[in-house]
């Protein structure tokens, strides 16, 4: 399968990945995130970001203005959207709901709006603030995979290390996301349980802690 | 290949893999480790991540310094060392402590128990797990470490930074002040430089409290002023202090060149705006202050010195064109005509008045007069050399009114034409202010040149002449007098200078009238004189003002 570049320094990726990239601080988040999807603006890639952090949010359609992307616009090629619109709307997380939003864009960047591939980004943050059905995050991230292959996509899962700081959590993170973004690198992660699994094995007890 | 060997060859190959496998998580997990947010977070991975690594029921991080262990484990942690090696754990058939180790040394044990040993590969794999959270914590407490030394590092900074501003704060008010002083604008500029510095009014006061320069806003008018007592408080405390103090709305500063205070710079303050800057400006200000007072006072000392050299010179007799160069040098013409008047005074309850406060009331009282300006002390008297005439007695009631009571005498010499002159005035002013203390009279100013007979005695040559005149007519008296203490001759003197009044004697020598008869028949029972006989009377008055005349020159 041909590798796309990822947007950071010798960094290829196939499509149909779902990374999870960890970092420290807003910093580092945009050193990632930026770089990111404007490699994909320039390759001519849908770009869906959900962020958390509002400085992010400004980070992104500031990121629009310098492409002169009319975000306004349902098919625009850089679309920004924030947590509470997405993750948690109507003031709660569901898996159905998620997923379901994750299909329609998916299927309206490439069905409706021509787009051959599309590049996701989410911001977890939001995970951390105990809002309900928030203890479903790593059945959500493992049943990801199962959909990973409808579209011709990627997705990549932000998590701050500085705000998720608990070790027991982090590594059920790394065993729901098969590829891993870590210190500029992109790896295979053999922490990676299989959704079937993953799911068979884990029922989710609780809401992530820090 | 035998099947046999062919499955064991599958077999190993899967192990391989699965060790390989192994490594790959172990190699993620380290990076995250490194990646990590702190302690806590890397020995949550460690022994979260250690039942996916080999199977074990009992994982732990023994951290030295940490959490204490169980006494029993501590002692084993110890007893395997930065090593590691075998422990016992309840409930587990078999326990490693792998040691922590990282670019700092030993940090602490991964303890691990299973209820059956793990495989040489498992072991491998736990081994290398310790390893990567040792180097993990090794690595955060590294960043630590720098963090913390970035931050004392950009305190320092940040400290360095604000003295580096304050000495260049300091330097441009030095620099302002300095320029002030060396250009000569005295204390209005010096005033004026602190209120550009400070924005704040500014007002220079003398020691006691006088008004003597502003910048800013006009003080008010007239200038409030602490009661002495008060100002003395204020300024003792302002030099126990060594600082600028706030007196309610005013912060001030003394200067106080060599301990001595000679003046105040105030800062007028209401709304406690002044910070460092202000004061530091205040403080410059009271050292240039210091110096700018300390050279004026420096003038006139210098001034005062001069003066007070040439006007000793001029009453000793000086050659005539040295002191008219020395008095033009210092503002004065001596080419015109000139009296010698000397002032002599006492403070109301009989002592002198200090010799500074008589220097300046005379001073004031002959400028107001005017009568001149060349003026100095010689022992306990002033001695002014007056261009004009002014009336004497007017003078003298000046100097008395900016006493503010006492006594005042004042002897006014001859006129002098020439310099050459100023000692025989000088003589005869003393004398105009000795003699008529000694005939007791009243502290009128008088000028020798009224002085009538005295003027006629002082003048003559041979006061062996006049001596034998005193004893022809006074002479039983003076030795009776001087035998029994009495005060005939005085009595006579007083009795013959009212001209006979029994009333004006008796009230003039302070006795009794009676007393006084009883005097009078003494005398002429003692010196055979018949005061009824007019010759007699003149004779008798000449010898006694002659006798008051021949103390005063013996005296003098």
């Amino acid at each position: 399968m041909e590798s796309t570049a990822l947007g950071l320094p010798g960094v290829s990726f196939t499509p149909g990945l779902h990374i999870c990239a960890f970092y420290r601080g807003p910093t580092q988040r945009d050193e990632l995130l930026l770089p990111y999807l404007r490699e994909g603006l320039a390759a001519g890639d849908k770009c869906i970001c959900v962020t958390d952090d509002p400085s992010a949010g400004s980070a992104v359609r500031a990121l629009a203005g310098e492409f002169g992307i009319d975000i306004a616009s349902a098919s625009a090629q850089l679309q920004p959207m924030n947590s509470g619109s997405t993750y948690l709307s109507g003031g709660c997380f569901a898996i159905e709901k998620m997923i379901g939003f994750w299909d329609g864009a998916m299927s309206a960047a490439v069905s409706r709006d021509g787009f051959g591939f599309v590049r996701a980004a989410g911001e977890m943050t939001w995970a951390l603030r105990g809002v309900p059905g928030s203890d479903l995050l790593l059945a959500y991230e493992a049943q990801l995979n199962v959909f990973l292959h409808r579209y011709p996509q990627v997705l990549l899962c932000f998590y701050d290390l500085e705000q998720f700081s608990n070790g027991e959590i982090l590594l059920e993170i790394l065993r729901t996301h098969p590829t891993v973004l870590l210190s500029g690198q992109l790896l295979d992660n053999p922490w990676y349980v299989e959704p079937e699994e993953y799911l068979g094995r884990h029922i989710p007890a609780g809401e992530p802690t820090r | 290949m035998t099947a046999v060997d062919s499955s064991r060859y599958v077999g190993r190959r899967d192990a391989e893999r699965n060790l390989l496998s192994s490594m790959r998580s172990l190699l993620v997990l380290g990076t995250l480790m490194t990646e990590g947010a702190d302690e806590q977070q890397i020995q949550q991975l460690a022994t979260t991540a250690a039942p996916s690594l080999a199977p074990c029921d009992v994982v732990t991080v023994e951290l030295v310094g940490g959490p204490p262990a169980s006494a029993r484990l501590a002692a084993q942690l110890r007893g395997v060392g930065i090593s590691g090696g075998p422990v016992t754990l309840a409930g587990a058939t078999w326990a490693w402590a792998y040691p922590l180790t990282g670019i700092s040394g030993h940090l602490g044990h991964l303890v691990v128990g299973a209820k059956q040993e793990p495989t040489s590969e498992e072991q491998f794999l736990l081994r290398a797990l310790a390893q990567q959270t040792g180097g993990a914590l090794a690595n955060r407490r590294l960043h630590a470490q720098e963090l913390a030394t970035a931050a004392t590092l950009s305190v320092l900074n940040e400290r360095l930074r604000g003295s580096v501003g304050a000495l260049r704060r300091s330097m441009d008010i030095h620099a302002r002040l300095t320029a002030v002083a060396v250009s000569g604008e005295g204390r209005e500029g010096i005033a004026r430089a602190v209120h550009e510095l400070t924005g704040l009014q500014v007002v220079v006061e003398d020691r006691h409290g006088n008004l003597q320069a502003w910048a800013g806003s006009p003080p008010p008018d007239p200038y409030p002023k602490d009661s002495p007592a008060c100002r003395e408080r204020l300024l003792a405390r302002a030099k126990q202090e060594g600082r600028p103090i706030r007196d309610g709305a005013r912060l001030l500063a003394i200067a106080h060149p060599q301990g001595d205070t000679l003046g105040v710079i105030v800062l007028v303050d209401p709304e406690r705006r002044a910070g460092d800057q202000e004061l530091m400006a205040l403080e410059h200000g009271a050292t240039v202050l210091a110096m700018e007072l300390a050279r004026v006072r420096s003038l006139a000392e210098s001034e005062l010195r001069l003066r007070r050299d040439l006007l000793d010179e001029l009453l000793a007799g000086t050659d005539t064109e040295s002191g008219l160069a020395r008095a033009s040098a210092l503002g004065y013409d001596l080419q015109r005509p000139h009296r010698v008047v000397v002032v002599e005074g006492h403070c109301p309850v009989g002592e002198r008045h200090p010799l500074d406060a008589l220097t300046q009331a005379v001073r004031r009282a002959a400028r107001d007069e005017p009568a001149g300006t060349l003026l100095a002390t010689r022992g306990t008297e002033v001695v002014l050399l007056a261009d004009a005439e002014p009336d004497w007695e007017s003078l003298r009631l000046g100097v008395l009114r900016e006493l503010g009571g006492g006594r005042i005498r004042v002897g006014v010499g001859e006129r002098c034409d020439t310099v050459g002159e100023f000692p025989r005035s000088y003589q005869q002013a003393k004398l105009a202010l000795r003699l008529p203390a000694l005939a007791e009279w009243d502290d009128r100013a008088i000028r020798f040149d009224d002085l009538g007979v005295y003027r006629l005695l002082v003048g003559i040559s041979d006061l062996g002449e006049v001596e034998r005149f005193v004893q022809r007519w006074l002479g039983k008296l003076l030795e009776y007098d001087a035998q029994r203490g009495s005060e005939l001759v005085r009595t006579l003197s007083h009795h013959l200078e009212h001209g006979g009044n029994y009333e004006l004697t008796a009230k003039s020598l302070i006795v009794h009238r009676n007393t006084l008869k009883y005097r009078l028949q003494r005398i002429r029972q003692i010196g055979q004189v018949d005061l009824h006989d007019p010759e007699t009377w003149f004779n008798l008055h000449l010898a006694t003002r002659a006798w008051n005349t021949l103390g005063v020159l013996r005296s003098g």
